[in-house]
């Protein structure tokens, strides 16, 4: 079924988006589509992009062209300094949920009290209804215990798993993760890629993931798309992706040093 | 971001809604509670030394029995307003604006924004309304203190007499002088933390740790100099 035929909006679409830092051009005419209820893993080198693209889907970066429109509606247009548009631009924040490459847990709360903050702010949810989604949300992530502790005392795979549960707390249509999976360990990342599994196929969430790692992309992504030096240089349905011959993906996948891909 | 934008978003923020009462409640407490040690001493040592200096000028023409009310007049609507705002100033700015850096680096900030809570309402707005209201109660708090140094070092160092020292405050030392030192409390407060929530709040992920320190020298720089300056226009303005 297209998404014409079911009425729906594609959750993103990216119409040549382009960014630029002085000049240094950071992305170069990026159009792409996340469907509805897709899993979209977005791979590439470090420092090319990935997490300015993600910036930009949220508006926390406005891009200097074209059009980024999540169900519809273009963020790219809604200045944050200006306050209706701030408001507008909040009101379409709510529809995601995002893991940032850091964690950015809040380091004068507990974890339990960063994964309940959303729930806190934006629903009436009873305070026992809050502390049993926490707890659920905490043991999905595999740190069932952690609730009073605080962030400062969790390791940088810990406080990523934190950010994750915070991420899924208000259970949003669209999911942004930027590099779950780096710094956890092979099971760990494993055990994350799960849980994005189940909640695509149980709560019907979108999930964007920028990743480095290959093997993730193959398990979770329905979608993948590879981003070098602020060129969207493949995009496509996985199995298509998987079977292409460029040459930068074939780099990527065979974690090789001769390619288009160079850094030294 | 330029500052006339933070502050009409900030004073948006500010009294357009709410503030959220827990952020609220903590920074008073920081704030306030937090700055009495550091006041209380350094304003026994200006209430002595006011009273020494005033004795010693007054002393030439015989006019120490005007001491109570000079000490009086001085302290509470002059010296003992910029010395809170000046001494608390520098330490609740600093923690203000090395904590919203601190947040900014860390992308704390930005994640509030994802979630769509504006932090002008979330952080700038309660932050604005503890320390505008912390300030004029420290003030308060720093005009007692004062006078009670003033009349010890009058009373038992400079022999004054103690009847009259009482006598001169109570008489020509009235409760607007004591409005005026708290209005300025206000003043100075809102000051302090408009100016150190500004510096903070403009911090950015790539300056980095650097980023924190450079927020909070500035913070504390600036609302020095800008409250000694309010301080002269607002004196100016409440003795015409
Ligand atoms: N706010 C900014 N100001 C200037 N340059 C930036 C900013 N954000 C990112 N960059 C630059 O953009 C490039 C891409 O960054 P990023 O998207 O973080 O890379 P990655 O693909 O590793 O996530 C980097 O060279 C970075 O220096
Ligand atoms: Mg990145």
């Amino acid at each position: 079924m297209s998404e014409q035929a079911s009425g729906r909006p594609p959750a993103i679409v990216l119409d040549s988006v382009s960014k630029a830092f002085g000049s240094h051009v950071v992305l170069d005419e990026v159009s792409l589509t996340v469907r509805h209820e897709s899993i979209m893993v977005m791979l590439g080198p470090s420092g090319t992009g990935k997490s300015v693209l993600l910036r930009c889907l949220v508006g926390l970066l406005r891009p200097d062209k074209g059009r980024v429109l999540v169900f519809g509606e273009d963020v790219a247009r809604l200045d944050p300094e200006r306050p209706r548009d701030r408001e507008e631009l909040f009101r379409i924040r709510r529809r995601f949920g995002m893991l940032f490459q850091d964690g950015a847990l809040f380091d004068d709360m507990t974890v339990g009290e960063n994964v309940a903050f959303p729930m806190r702010m934006h629903t009436s949810k009873s305070e026992a209804e809050i502390r049993a989604s926490v707890d659920d949300k905490l043991r999905r992530v595999g740190l069932p215990k952690a609730a009073s502790k605080f962030p400062s005392e969790l390791s940088g795979g810990m406080r990523k798993r934190v950010a994750f549960a915070r991420a899924i707390a208000l259970e949003p249509d669209i999911v942004l993760c930027d590099e779950p999976s780096s710094g956890l360990d092979p099971v760990m990342s494993a055990t994350l890629d799960e849980l994005i599994l189940e909640l695509h196929r149980t709560l019907g969430m979108t999930f964007v993931v920028i990743s480095h790692d290959t093997a993730e992309a193959r398990k979770i992504a329905d979608t993948i798309g590879l981003l070098a030096k602020g060129k969207l240089v493949t995009y496509g349905p996985t199995e298509q992706v998987l079977r292409s011959n460029h040459p930068a993906l074939r780099q990527f996948f065979e974690r090789s040093t001769d390619g288009p891909i160079q850094v030294l | 971001m330029s500052f006339f934008w933070f502050v009409r978003h900030a004073l948006v923020a500010q009294f357009t809604r709410v503030p959220p009462l827990d952020q609220f409640v903590r920074h008073m407490v920081d704030a306030g509670v937090g700055s009495i040690g550091l006041l209380t001493l350094l304003i026994f040592f200006a209430g002595l030394s006011l009273a020494v200096q005033g004795y010693a000028a007054f002393v030439r023409f015989g006019g120490q029995e005007f001491l109570g009310l000079f000490c009086g007049i001085g302290g509470i609507r002059e010296l003992y307003p910029v010395m809170a705002a000046v001494i608390c100033g520098a330490r609740i700015g600093a923690n203000l604006a090395a904590s919203l850096a601190n947040m900014q680096i860390s992308e704390q900030v930005e994640a509030l924004e994802v979630m769509g809570i504006d932090p002008m309402n979330y952080l700038v707005a309660p932050r604005l309304w503890a320390v505008s209201l912390a300030m004029p109660l420290l003030c308060a708090y720093a005009d007692v203190v004062g006078l009670a140094a003033s009349y010890l070092a009058a009373v038992h160092q400079l022999g004054v007499n103690p009847g009259n020292f009482m006598a001169q405050l109570r008489g020509i030392v009235g409760w607007e002088d004591l409005a005026a030192g708290v209005f300025k409390g206000v003043a100075f407060g809102w000051l302090v933390a408009i100016v150190a929530c500004y510096h903070g709040y403009r911090s950015a992920k790539r300056d980095g740790a650097e980023g924190v320190g450079i927020a909070t020298n500035r913070a504390i720089v600036h609302s020095a100099v800008l409250c000694i300056v309010l301080n002269m226009i607002l004196s100016a303005i409440l003795y015409v």
